[in-house]
């Protein structure tokens, strides 16, 4: 292992980046965080709107 | 000359050149057999008093060897000096290919040759013993323990003489010659009607040959892969991929160990929902709370559904309960008979812990055949937290495997560009 | 090493034997060839002047073959179509003796032998002949024709014949060395190996303007 000092340091930072990769859950997808969402009066679980994150509108399919 | 009593010392013998008058001092003393004039290139019989003319030349050529005749050096302890020189030539589908060969004296430890071609030098020796031929798949020759491979044989001819030889050399001279190569050692035989003469060379660095003999400027320069250079990727495919094995267990290791000690893996949420079309236009709706503990970490969301030959849409949220902070997207999942699944996983990254719902809404298309006679669409979600993340180490696994196989094509390349030039190369002559 | 004390009929310097066997030797001096008889030493011929050589070696040369040191006691030179070589007489602590072959400084140690079946005649040695002696396939490597131009020192046999004779080399695969001299009949086998200069550890050696050994 020693005759490859490089090789060996790329093998152990992959190993690294897949151990961290691991403990916080990185992810390949793309996610929208929406951080402020707009309180209002009538404050209730449901009044939030995907409109908030401007999702596209999906209308795939084959 | 008879010995007398011990220590007498012997010079070296001066002479003048028939043809020309040039003086001619006998490096190899009574050893050499012919000499060409430096200055004219006649080759003269170095045994008669006189130096009979052999061979006389026109036009004199004038060819500058790179270590000048009467140069002085010391290789492996014992000190050689130059005292011939020849330009040899192979000719193959009309193209010339000339290389230089320097002979070496030594009046106790005798004769070696240097030979140069293109920047890539040899040190070499006639050979005491025979190598033991082996004819089969592979043409190959032993000297002892060493095996050669046979690399190429072609006529040389001689085409310009320098200096002094123990034997008889004319310009124009003709011989068959074998090459055999186990880098960086080479062993030829040079074949004529009388005799064969086996030799065995070591490939050598010109800059240590100009240190030995002391000389000035820089040796020429190399171009190309010679039969016999070493290879500088020699012993290095085998411990590179010794190195990945090694890298790749201590990989699969943390795959498999890691994550069972570093996550939760909590199934926190597992719900079965079923979707009939939205017929007013809203299908939202929201789950019921659940805690999401332990650190800022992931979250999967898994959708299981029953879908066959359709597609479904469906638009997710993961909010905070108290904060409002939410993760919003969509997603795809289709299954058709040719491709797709019917399930669909995603991972949500660093959300901190704390009480969550889901806001989900489906969406399909309006004439899916799945909803199609009042049938419906069944899903279930699952919640897990802090899940195993596999997939790096998937991408790591791979992107592992970059370094040895550059270096494998790496040798591959150089050993393709020595044997190109052999006989059974693309490039090569015979 | 006996030493015995005679003089030299030619011109009466003191002539000293290193080789109780010796048949023939040379004097210094004179130049005489000389060959012992059972009382006294008889004068046979004159040496002939010697090829102008460049050979390190000299007679009083010591050296080592395989732990076995000796002494270069005399010399037989021989000329062929390309120039000369040597054949050194060497002689050993325990009395033996043994030749060493000096052609272009390419050095060969052999001692005499008795084939184990019958040499060929001349005329059938080629190139594509070999022998298995002592285990080992000896092949022909060099056919020479030559004859001999003069001699010095002690040498264990008297010839004067100069004609032509056939000198056959041979090798092996494992350096081993041999030479059939076809100069008596039946021809006679030298067998022993192929050797470096380094290896012979050689001592009182000629020196040469400007080498240091």
């Amino acid at each position: 292992m020693s005759s490859h000092p490089l090789f060996t340091l790329y093998g152990v930072l992959l190993l690294g980046a897949a151990s961290i990769a691991d403990y916080s859950g990185w992810s390949l997808s793309r996610i929208n965080e929406v951080k402020n969402v707009p309180k209002s009066v009538r404050d209730n679980p449901g009044v939030y709107r995907s409109v908030y994150g401007m999702s596209p509108h999906y209308s795939g399919g084959k | 000359m008879t010995s007398g009593p011990a220590g007498k010392v012997a010079k070296s013998v001066s002479l003048s050149c028939p043809s020309c008058g040039a003086p001619i001092d006998l490096r190899g003393y009574f050893h050499t057999v012919n000499v060409a004039c430096a200055h004219c290139g006649a080759i003269l019989d170095a045994r008669t008093p006189t130096l009979t003319i052999l061979q006389k030349f026109e036009k004199q050529t004038s060819i500058q060897p790179a270590i000048p005749l009467g140069s002085r050096g010391k290789l492996n302890g014992i000190d050689f000096e130059v005292i011939g020189y020849q330009l040899r030539q192979i000719v193959s589908d009309g193209v010339a290919y000339q290389w230089s060969e320097y002979l070496l004296f030594n009046p106790f430890q005798g004769y070696r040759y240097l030979t140069e071609y293109r920047g890539h030098w040899n040190f070499g020796r006639t050979l005491n013993a025979l190598p033991a031929m082996q004819m089969g798949l592979r043409r190959t020759a032993s000297v002892g323990a060493q095996v050669y491979r046979h690399f190429q044989t072609a006529n040389a001819q001689t085409v310009y003489v320098l200096g002094e030889f123990p034997w008889q050399v004319r310009v124009g001279d003709e011989v068959s010659a074998a090459d055999y190569v186990a880098a960086p050692f080479l062993l030829s035989s040079e074949t004529t009607a009388d005799e064969v003469v086996w030799s065995t060379a070591v490939y050598t660095d010109g800059r240590a040959l100009w240190q030995a003999f002391q000389l000035p400027g820089s040796p020429p320069p190399v171009s190309g892969v010679y039969e016999n250079q070493p290879s500088p990727y020699k012993g290095k495919v085998g411990s590179v991929w010794k190195t990945y094995f090694l890298l790749l267990i201590a990989l699969i290791v943390a795959a498999i160990v890691l994550p069972t000690m570093i996550n939760r893996n909590q199934k926190v949420f597992d719900r079965d929902y079923v979707f009939n079309g939205h017929p007013n236009g809203d299908s939202s709706f929201v789950t019921q709370p659940f805690e999401l503990d332990g650190r800022t970490s992931s979250v999967e969301i898994k959708t299981i559904t029953n879908l066959d030959n359709d597609w479904a849409y469906f638009h997710y949220a993961l909010i905070n309960q108290d904060t409002g902070h939410a993760f919003d997207f969509g997603r795809e999942v289709s299954k058709f008979s040719d491709e797709g699944s019917k399930e669909d996983r995603v991972i949500v990254p660093s959300v901190a812990s704390g009480k969550y719902y889901l806001r989900i809404e489906p969406e399909m298309d309006t004439n899916s055949p799945t909803l199609r006679f009042g049938r419906s669409l069944r899903y279930e979600v699952i919640v897990t937290r802090d899940p195993p993340v596999y997939w790096f180490f998937l991408v790591a696994f791979f992107l592992l495997l970059i370094p040895p196989i550059y270096v494998t094509i790496q040798a591959m390349k150089f050993e393709g560009a020595r044997w190109a030039e052999s006989d059974y190369g693309s490039g090569g002559s015979a | 090493m006996s030493e015995r004390v005679s003089n030299c009929p030619g011109c009466g310097a003191p002539i000293k034997f290193l080789w109780s066997s010796a048949i023939q030797t040379t004097c210094e001096f004179c130049k005489s060839i000389l060959v012992r008889t059972d009382v006294d030493l008889e004068k046979v011929g004159q040496v002939a002047d010697l090829p102008p050589d460049a050979s390190p070696i000299q007679i009083g040369t010591e050296g080592v073959h395989r732990n076995r040191p000796f002494t270069v006691i005399g010399r037989i030179v021989y000329e062929y179509q390309q120039g000369y070589w040597n054949e050194w007489h060497l002689i050993f602590n325990d009395g033996t003796s043994g030749w060493l072959s000096d052609a272009q400084l390419d050095y060969a140690v052999s001692y005499l032998w008795q084939p184990p079946s019958p040499l060929p005649p001349a005329s059938n040695c080629n190139r594509q002949a070999s022998f298995q002696w002592n285990g080992a396939t000896y092949q022909v490597t060099v056919i020479t024709t030559a004859h001999y131009v003069g001699v010095q020192g002690e040498l264990p046999f008297k010839y004067w014949d100069k004609s032509d004779c056939l000198f056959v080399d041979l090798r092996t695969t494992d350096a081993r060395f041999a030479t059939i001299d076809y100069t008596e009949t039946p021809p006679i086998l030298f067998v022993g190996e192929a050797i470096d200069f380094a290896d012979l550890h050689l001592k009182n050696l000629r020196q040469f303007d400007g080498w240091t050994q």
